[in-house]
């Protein structure tokens, strides 16, 4: 059953880094410490204005992520709050010790964009598919660590980010994603957002896979099986809580990323129900192979994160309940 | 420029005490960087006791110059200059290394007057970078339209460090975008940790690359205060680019019987003792 605040039918799609320019041009002018990095990123709207209205607020180094994050770092210890924006596969891949050492081992206030991350870039191919960006950040102290699913909650991240004192990273997916949510829906960090309520099974979803889970929802609805289906979109601090309760309240739980199921939100998870409460899971996500060109349809059928696997993947699961 | 006799007596003066001290901190540890350590104590001296300003009486003063230690492991020197300054009590220097210390292994922001947690190499002269970069924003501005920039940032790397391909990204961007308050001190002593310089990979001669790159450069003799002064003042009047210090130096400098050999990381045993401390006395 889906709650108050979840749009039926689904509002319009967008992609989310236009969302998040679109908070920003409100942000970057409220708080004169905010400063725009740029790794030869396209600004969009928010570091266009800052470009010509502030232009010493804004920085492009160029193909060069390491210097990208480390700058950060210095003008974070020089009392800015910069916002940095490449590609998040050379973000985690060229500049992991960067994120790790510069920016995290002294908590420093720099807000990491790590765009076009996950499997759906989906022309792009295997080189810039990420796999990997949760597992490796979600290990690193003082970070936290966001994957927004749709538009409006995109805005509540990236105001979120200003008001956080400390390293934050979030994850953006390239396409447009449908709205999921009501302007006013419960936004708070830390804490999974209840999209529907049920008692067979708990779908856990991050990012762009809420939307496909949502489906996932409506199909099994109609042979009336009843899922709770949660928007983890803190992943570090992660609600464990939620996680347990939901062990609780419907025995069984399937985990939903477009990245990889080793050691992402699928792992994760399986952490916190091996350590706190039994519960069979099955986790729908990458399964250990680079990715490839295609079209986000034809890439959701062959890595089987489509809104059709994740109800079979349910249906499995539910198979596995302690009677 | 020439300085004054009792300004340059003072600075050597000053720094054969932290190379005492340091000496002392290594012994006291079992282990540590001499070598590095010791090649830019002069330039950490000159810097900490003279040309920066700064107060270690207020460490997070705003408007404080920074001085970024790139290359971390060499943390002795700048450990004793930051206590011989005020930053802390002496009585850290014993506790160098160990569980619990403020002064850990690479210099990290733990120890009051350290701005940089070290010990990845290549990524110190980005940080500073930003740094300076902060001191530009909103600055007020000369006439010519260029941002007074509200303080300095003082980079010092290594030879071998230079190696790693991120300090050439900072290169490129500092020059890009005419950050004339950093300057980068590289402290060429033509070593790096397993071998010479020019035997592992040879990229010199150091001074053209920056050049290349854009930069104001200048070579000095990194043992001798005269010039070191000279240059750092010259730094501050020539507007437009960042600057690179090409400090040519001797490993070890300061204790004759170690001086230009390879000792990076070592121990400090009895008699390497009693020959320092006669040496620095």
């Amino acid at each position: 059953m889906k709650q108050s605040y979840v749009r039926d039918p689904l509002g319009e799609a967008k992609p989310m880094y236009n969302a998040y320019n679109e908070a920003m041009t409100d942000l970057f002018k409220k708080n004169d410490k905010i400063v725009l990095l740029y790794g030869d990123f396209p600004r969009g709207a928010a570091g266009e204005m800052a470009t010509k209205e502030y232009p010493d607020r804004v920085y492009d180094v160029g193909i060069a992520e390491a210097n990208l994050i480390t700058v950060a770092a210095g003008l974070a210890a020089g009392g800015k709050i910069p916002f940095t924006h490449c590609h998040g596969i050379f973000a985690v891949g060229r500049a992991y010790n960067q994120i790790r050492q510069n920016v995290a081992f002294d908590k420093f206030n720099v807000k990491m964009m790590l765009l076009n991350t996950g499997m759906l870039w989906a022309f792009m191919g295997g080189s810039h598919q990420t796999i990997e960006e949760i597992t490796a950040l979600r290990v690193i102290p003082n970070l936290v660590l966001f994957s927004p699913a749709d538009p409006v909650e995109t805005k509540k991240i990236a105001q979120a980010a200003v008001s956080h004192v400390g390293p934050v990273a979030i994850r953006v997916a390239n396409p447009a994603v449908p709205t999921i949510y009501q302007d006013n829906f419960p936004f708070e960090v830390g804490k999974a957002v209840t999209v529907t309520e049920g008692k067979d099974a708990t779908i856990i979803a991050t990012g762009i896979s809420v939307a496909d889970a949502l489906k996932a929802h409506d199909l099994l609805a109609k042979e009336n099986i009843n899922v709770r289906l949660l928007d983890m979109h803190t992943l570090k601090p992660l609600d464990e809580a939620a996680i347990i309760k939901a062990a609780k309240d419907t025995g069984a739980i399937v985990t939903v990323e477009d990245t990889s199921i080793l050691g992402g939100l699928g792992g994760a998870v399986a952490e916190v129900i091996a350590e706190n409460y039994l519960a069979p899971v099955k986790r729908v996500g990458i399964k250990d192979r680079f990715g490839q060109s295609g079209t986000i349809d034809e890439l959701k059928e062959v890595y089987e994160i489509s809104a059709s696997h994740i109800a079979a993947a349910v249906k499995a699961v539910i198979k596995r309940k302690k009677k | 420029m020439v300085y004054q006799a009792e300004l340059l007596n003072d600075l050597q003066n000053k720094a054969k005490t932290i190379r005492r001290e340091s000496i002392r901190m290594i012994k006291a540890a079992g282990l540590g960087w001499v070598g590095g350590s010791f090649s830019q104590a002069d330039i950490v001296t000159a810097l900490v006791f003279h040309h920066m300003k700064h107060n270690p009486k207020d460490p997070n003063w705003e408007g404080r110059d920074r001085l970024i230690v790139s290359k971390a492991h060499c943390c002795e020197t700048v450990y004793a200059a930051l206590g011989e300054a005020g930053y802390f009590s002496k009585a850290e220097f014993d506790k160098y290394g160990k569980l619990g210390a403020i002064l850990q292994a690479h210099t990290e922001r733990t120890a009051p007057g350290v701005e940089y947690s070290g010990g990845s190499l290549g990524q110190g002269l980005s940080f500073a970078l930003g740094e300076a970069l902060s001191a530009r924003i909103g600055a007020p501005k000369d006439a010519s339209g260029r941002p007074i920039p509200r303080f300095r940032v003082f980079c010092i790397l290594g030879d071998g460090e230079c190696n790693e391909g991120q300090v050439w990204e900072a290169v490129m961007a500092a020059a890009h975008y005419k950050v004339d308050n950093l300057v980068a001190i590289v402290d060429h002593n033509k070593y790096q940790s397993g071998a010479k310089v020019i035997d592992r990979i040879d990229w010199t001669p150091v001074a053209p690359k920056f050049a290349a790159f854009n930069w104001d450069t200048v070579e000095v003799d990194g043992h001798d205060f005269n010039q070191i002064l000279g240059v750092l003042e010259r730094a501050d009047k020539t507007p437009g680019k960042p600057h690179a210090i090409i400090a040519n130096t001797i490993k070890c400098k300061g204790v004759p019987s170690l001086e230009n050999k390879n000792v990076h990381f070592c121990a400090i045993t009895d008699e390497i003792y009693q020959d320092a401390m006669k040496a620095l006395a």
